[in-house]
């Protein structure tokens, strides 16, 4: 039994909009939960202050309930309900393409947005109440409803096992794509409209709910075999950031911080001490970062089985997926954990707390958040993994947007006219969240806070956390006044509000950034070459542009060029103008003095260097474009190999030797391989630019193949680091204590793998070599797990197959075994069983056997054939398997011929049935399903994406096709899969 | 009591010819099977006394089975009462073997005339019968002597019995000198964890249920059949005991290494955290466990609240 009221509150917001919009508190009691059934019963109450005159409609949303009866004031009021995305387009309608669909269904959505006043649920007030309404006087209404199986909103995970539902673990939880909520309860569902809540829960009593606000008590039932949870809300919420979890949790209360309670599944306390042992340090450094402190009373963290996403956060409470959780021995999932809490967390107060004025205004609060989750990043983890990471997010979205086309900040909709649409190189509307594909979405987060570190480097991150902190002030402030809630619209953010607080806080004019980067969409794409002209002792720098390509724009503005000289390194900013390309830098340093000195570098170290490499008549040593990354852009830039070398030894900047790597792939000659072997060496070197050293070698090694000498690459350097000085051959046992060093002891061999001799194989050295570094593998005596590394391993086997020489297709049998493929089988076999005895963490190794038996499959050594993967995605096994099971399974129906006949979708589709809604099965069938439309020759889906659609409304609910709808785009994003209009 | 007395007895000679005995039978079978047949020449000479000059197989066995029987006490066994009686008869004077005496007085009790017993015994045509063919006394297999005997202690009486065979209860421990080299020490771990887990799973997988990656021969590189489990979580997350046995091990001997400061220090640090920041771990039922009250009570966290007893009847 569950309870849940929302306040009576004494809002009567802001009537901000065009429509009649009336503003409300909410009374919500929800009085039955049944695991068995997967249903729900309860009734909510809404407080309404009526801000117009007259008001006789009210405008609710909800989807999928089932409503009984609706009473306004103690009258029995009529309601028409009515949910126009359950059938987007008539079956009748003759336009049967994407970009039909796409617009009925924007139109379907806007239909019921809550931001324009409009909703699924319509009450009428009965006509006894009008002349009270004219009076705006409060209003009550009661709504009694109930959930049968729900589809979205909230899910329940009942495993199939014997025993009550406590002892079998089953748990219910709310999530949800955005503004969500009005899947499992009928509430204005925006983001914009605040209230405060009384929750009430009735619950199994060996089960606890948990929900947002205090928990005031807990009172058992008159049959004393149910207990009732009462939580309050004071703090002014949406509703899309109400959420619950239901289960029977093992309860810990954070040893540092009392008021933090945290939640996990049976079984898994010890790992949620360890997992959680650490979030007192986040929440530290957020409160103190914000000089503020963490605004609700309590917080509470709940891990479910079966999450939506890893990470959802909601008003003082957040919901992580379970599989976050870890043992003090995995090295690999701590660091990825804490980021999930740091995210979380920072979301709390960005997200939760400060809630958002529109959806074009999104982008403040997922750039603030994403933003001081970054600079928890950079002192947690160091300002090199802080780089390093905003390095990968920049080419990230720089990749997205040169490739799919431009993402938009924040979009105006002008009159609502779909006409106006600002994006119209996107398959799908950006007007709404739902409309959203994933992937964008994804890329969206991912520029906002990119955007706001391009604000902090204009104002200064001084001002840059006052203006936080104002906003929060000002939020806290209007929370507390209980009966002003015009206030309450301070804790709302808008894209205005924010600005002007960055004007009033720092009196600095941001404008031309924000039209660049928020109002517009695009990257820069930067084309960088030079010449040193000696006589005038000047460097000749030339940038040019291509802003006429999709996803690119225009720059006009400063630019940073920092250049290494033999004198010490210089910045220089440049002023990019319109019809500027040439930019003449004047030297500080004549070149190449015989006199022996050593040369300054930029952080003002001083080193000798070898110089023989550089060109005698320049002092150029390297030059950098854009160092700190002050402008979202992509340059390619052209220097010689030996000065991407010196970058890449002298240069102190993890992201220039990033780039130095990456450009040196075209440069295989003894020279990249020495500068690469030597920051391999390197122990002060950050470890992630030596692992993407580690491959860049390999890719060198196989150019240079034929001049190659000594021994494979990495081999020796492997041996002296992590093998016995006695018996080289012999890989040291596992002591994992030093980080860095494990990573590279994980990487070398996978890059390794990647050699290839002139036969195009893998060097029988360095295939003996893995399989030894198997057989030798010994953790009796490590203090942390070496899952990963054993599945690195099996990696590196899986990186050493080639194809195999088929003679006329002949059918691979275990005789015709390749003798190497044969001890590489050996192995995988043996380590697949042993993973049924004893499974290791995340089954890591379970997932690596499966894409090495793929790829065996692959290159022709055995038998091409799905059953076995079929059998590893199915529903029960874990997560990470599944995935690798389902991609494995694609890539099957990618490589094979394969005859698509109504049976295999049918076969298909149960299968999805099986696989359960909430994993990403849904999207990765969708490929396998994409995939073989495409090799059937159908480039274009058009009747046949409406025949999907229609068979998917079978398996899935309704309220699916939206996200159905987004799996869509993201497969024509990622393959680049032809999606245009069919027959009409 | 007869049968206990007779078995006993067979099984004490049996114990002792066991050695000898080569046939398949066994010796107590063995013992029966010759008693019997004396007994069958026994009768067969008193009928041949009486003047019979042939007799049934069924007749010649009834009439054994009345003068002895292994398995009933009954009047009509005689032989057997007679032993039991005698038995009898010695255990009442608190003795344990029969003396010739004891057999008399059994006798007469039974009624029989004792005194025509020597007549009827040296009668002029009783028929001899020959001793049953005794069989070699077993020669005892020498046991291997390891160490030397022990004799009882002082203490212990002397027709206590003796001391086992010092190989029973003294390790005899044997030295080979380990082997030292690095190289074949590891190389031996390795190839003999590979093999235990190449048999292991071998043999898990042929009685199990398997896949196989080939069509033609199933039994090549078999894989044990993934099954789905309920909770699958719970196995991807937790550590096997393999690796929690691991981890102890490893901190013990790390803290064997850590030098004597080091280890105060830290042991004091950690006393002081544990102190304030005792984890407080629950039941999901919220009930509050009465010991550490004071501590718990400290920490105000609703969770931690006994669940309150309806009061008044709440509206629905």
């Amino acid at each position: 039994m569950l309870s849940y009221k929302q306040n009576p509150d004494p809002s009567g917001l802001h009537s901000r909009r065009m429509n009649r919009k009336k503003d409300k508190g909410f009374e919500i009691c929800i009085n039955n939960i049944n695991f068995q059934r997967k249903s729900v019963i309860g009734y909510v109450e809404l407080t309404i202050f009526p801000t117009v005159m007259n008001l006789n409609r009210i405008k609710l949303n909800s989807k999928q309930c089932r409503i009984y009866r609706v009473r306004v004031n103690d009258l029995e009021a009529p309601f028409i309900y009515n949910d126009p995305t359950l059938e987007v387009c008539h079956h009748e309608s003759k336009q049967r393409n994407l970009n039909y669909f796409s617009s009925a269904y924007t139109a379907a959505v806007s239909a019921v947005d809550p931001d324009a006043g409009n909703g699924e649920l319509s009450i009428k007030v009965p006509s006894e109440l009008w002349k009270q309404g004219d009076e705006m006087k409060v209003m009550k209404v009661y709504i009694e409803f109930s959930l049968d199986q729900p589809k979205g909103g909230l899910h329940f995970v009942v495993p199939d096992v014997d025993g009550s539902m406590a002892e079998r673990a089953a748990h219910v939880f709310s999530f949800g794509n955005q503004n969500s909520t009005r899947f499992w309860f009928p509430c204005v569902d925006s983001y914009s409209e605040l209230c405060t809540w009384k929750l009430e829960f009735t619950v199994d009593a060996s089960m606890v709910a948990v929900s947002c606000g205090d928990l005031v008590e807990t009172v058992y039932t008159h049959d004393m075999r149910k207990k009732t949870f009462h939580y309050m809300l004071p703090i002014p919420t949406a509703a899309p950031n109400i959420s619950l979890a239901v289960g029977p949790f093992e309860i810990l209360v954070d040893p540092y911080m009392h008021e933090v309670t945290h939640f996990c599944l049976p079984q898994l306390l010890p790992l949620l001490k360890q997992t959680m042992s650490y979030l007192h340090e986040i929440f530290e450094f957020y409160e103190e970062i914000l000089t503020c402190r963490y605004p609700y009373s309590c917080f509470k963290t709940v891990f479910v089985d079966e999450a939506y996403v890893q990470v959802s956060s909601y008003a003082s409470m957040s919901i992580f997926s379970t599989n976050l959780l870890h043992s003090g021995m995995i090295i690999d999932q701590t660091p990825v954990t804490r980021r999930c809490l740091a995210q979380a967390l920072a979301q709390q107060f960005f997200g939760c707390f400060i809630s958002r004025m529109s959806w074009s205004d999104e982008w403040v609060l997922k750039g603030i958040s994403g933003y001081i989750y970054g600079l928890y990043l950079k002192k947690t983890f160091g300002v090199n993994e802080y780089r390093h990471w905003i390095k990968e997010e920049l080419d990230k979205i720089v990749e997205y947007e040169l490739k799919m086309g431009g993402v938009l900040l924040h979009p105006t909709f002008s009159g609502g006219k779909e006409k106006d649409n600002p994006t119209p190189h996107l398959h799908f509307s950006i007007r709404h969240p739902h409309t959203l594909s994933w992937e964008y979405y994804k890329m969206f987060q991912c520029k906002a806070h990119l955007v706001m570190r391009l604000i902090e480097n204009r104002i200064s991150m001084e001002f840059m956390l006052q203006v936080f902190n104002k906003l929060l002030s000002l939020a806290s402030t209007a929370s507390s006044q209980k009966y002003q809630s015009h206030m309450w619209s301070q804790m709302l953010v808008s894209t205005s509000g924010f600005l002007k607080s960055i004007s009033n806080v720092s009196g600095k004019d941001i404008g031309p950034l924000i039209k660049q980067w928020v109002d517009q969409s695009g990257v820069v794409k930067f084309f960088g070459s030079f010449a040193f002209n000696r006589k005038r002792n000047v460097l000749e720098l030339e940038i040019r542009q291509d802003y006429t390509s999709s996803g690119t724009q225009k720059y006009v503005g400063p630019i940073k060029v920092t250049v290494q000289e033999l004198d010490g390194s210089f910045n220089h900013t440049l002023q990019i103008e319109e019809n500027s390309l040439k930019h003449d830098i004047p030297c500080h340093s004549k070149s190449r003095r015989n006199k022996k000195k050593k040369i300054p570098l930029m952080n003002g170290e001083e080193v000798d260097m070898d110089l023989s490499a550089m060109d005698a008549d320049s002092p150029l040593l390297w030059i950098r474009i854009d160092p700190d990354m002050s402008i979202l852009r992509k340059v390619e830039f052209e220097q010689a190999d030996f000065m991407w070398q010196y970058q890449l030894r002298f240069e102190r900047d993890v992201v220039a030797q990033e780039e130095a790597i990456s450009a040196l792939e075209i440069f295989p000659t003894p020279a990249s391989r020495l500068a690469l072997t030597d920051i391999l060496e390197q122990d002060q070197c950050f470890y992630k630019v030596r692992i993407q050293a580690c491959f860049c070698l390999a890719k060198i090694a196989n150019s240079m193949m034929s001049t190659w000498t000594g021994p494979p690459a990495m081999k020796s350097l492997f041996t002296r680091m992590f093998c016995c000085k006695s018996c080289p051959n012999i890989v040291k046992t596992n002591n994992f204590i030093n980080f860095q060093s494990y990573f590279l002891q994980k990487t070398m061999p996978v890059a390794m793998a990647l050699l290839r001799d002139v036969q195009n194989l893998c060097p029988k050295e360095v295939l003996n070599f893995i399989l030894d570094l198997i057989k030798y593998n010994d953790n009796r005596k490590n203090k942390f797990s070496d899952n990963y590394y054993r599945a690195e391993l099996i990696d590196a086997l899986t990186n050493s197959l080639t194809p195999a020489i088929s003679i006329n297709n002949e059918v691979r049998t275990v005789d015709n075994l390749n003798t190497d493929v044969r001890l590489i089988l050996e192995e995988i076999t043996r380590f697949l069983n042993m993973e049924k005895l004893l499974p290791s963490y995340r089954n890591t190794i379970t997932v690596s056997c499966l894409r090495a038996i793929r790829m065996l499959q692959k290159n022709g050594h055995i038998p091409s054939d799905p059953s076995l993967f079929k059998s590893y995605a199915q529903y029960g096994h874990f997560v990470d398997v599944r995935i690798a099971a389902l991609e494995a399974v694609i890539d099957y129906t990618r490589g094979t011929h394969f005859v698509l006949t109504t049976n295999f979708l049918c076969l298909s589709f149960s299968m999805l049935g099986k696989l359960g809604p909430f994993s990403w099965s849904g999207i990765f069938f969708i490929f396998q399903l994409v995939c073989l439309l495409q090799r059937l020759g159908h480039n274009t889906i058009s009747p046949n994406l409406m025949l999907i659609f229609s068979i998917y409304r079978e398996v899935l609910h309704p309220s699916y096709v939206q996200k159905l709808f987004s799996f869509i785009i993201f497969i024509k994003e990622r393959y680049s899969f032809t999606i245009l209009t069919g027959k009409s | 009591m007869a049968d206990s007395v007779v078995m006993g007895s067979g099984s004490l000679n049996s114990g002792s010819r066991s050695g000898s005995s080569k046939t398949s039978t066994s010796p107590t079978d063995n013992y029966q099977l010759a008693r019997r047949r004396t007994l069958q020449v026994v009768v067969s000479s008193l009928l041949t006394e009486c003047g019979f000059e042939s007799a049934e197989k069924a007749a010649m066995e009834t009439l054994t089975e009345m003068m002895q029987s292994y398995y009933r006490t009954n009047m009509f066994h005689y032989i057997t009462e007679v032993g039991r009686c005698a038995k009898a008869t010695c255990e009442h004077t608190a003795r344990s073997t029969p003396t010739l005496s004891d057999v008399v007085i059994t006798l007469v009790e039974m009624g029989f005339n004792v005194d025509t017993l020597p007549v009827y015994a040296k009668r002029s045509q009783r028929m001899v019968i020959t001793a049953p063919p005794i069989t070699n006394a077993s020669v005892v297999p020498k046991a291997l002597i390891a160490g030397q005997k022990r004799t009882h202690p002082t203490y212990i009486p002397s027709h206590f019995p003796e001391f086992p065979d010092p190989h029973t209860y003294i390790k005899t421990p044997t030295f080979r000198e380990p082997v030292s080299d690095y190289q074949v020490v590891r190389e031996k771990a390795a190839s003999q964890r590979r093999d235990v887990e190449r048999a292991l799973t071998r043999f898990m997988a042929k009685t199990g249920e398997t896949e196989s990656l080939f069509k033609d021969d199933i039994s090549a590189f078999p894989l044990i059949a993934a099954k789905p489990s309920a909770i699958p979580y719970l196995s991807a997350l937790l550590p096997s005991e393999l690796e929690l046995q691991t981890l102890e091990e490893t901190d013990s001997s790390e803290q064997d290494d850590q030098t004597d400061t080091e280890n105060n220090s830290s042991n004091v640090s950690q006393d002081d955290q544990s102190a304030d920041k005792e984890n407080v771990v629950l039941p999901p039922g919220g009930v509050v466990p009465t010991g550490k009250a004071n501590e718990e009570n400290m920490i105000d966290n609703p969770y931690l609240r006994p669940v309150k007893k309806p009061k008044v009847r709440r509206k629905k």
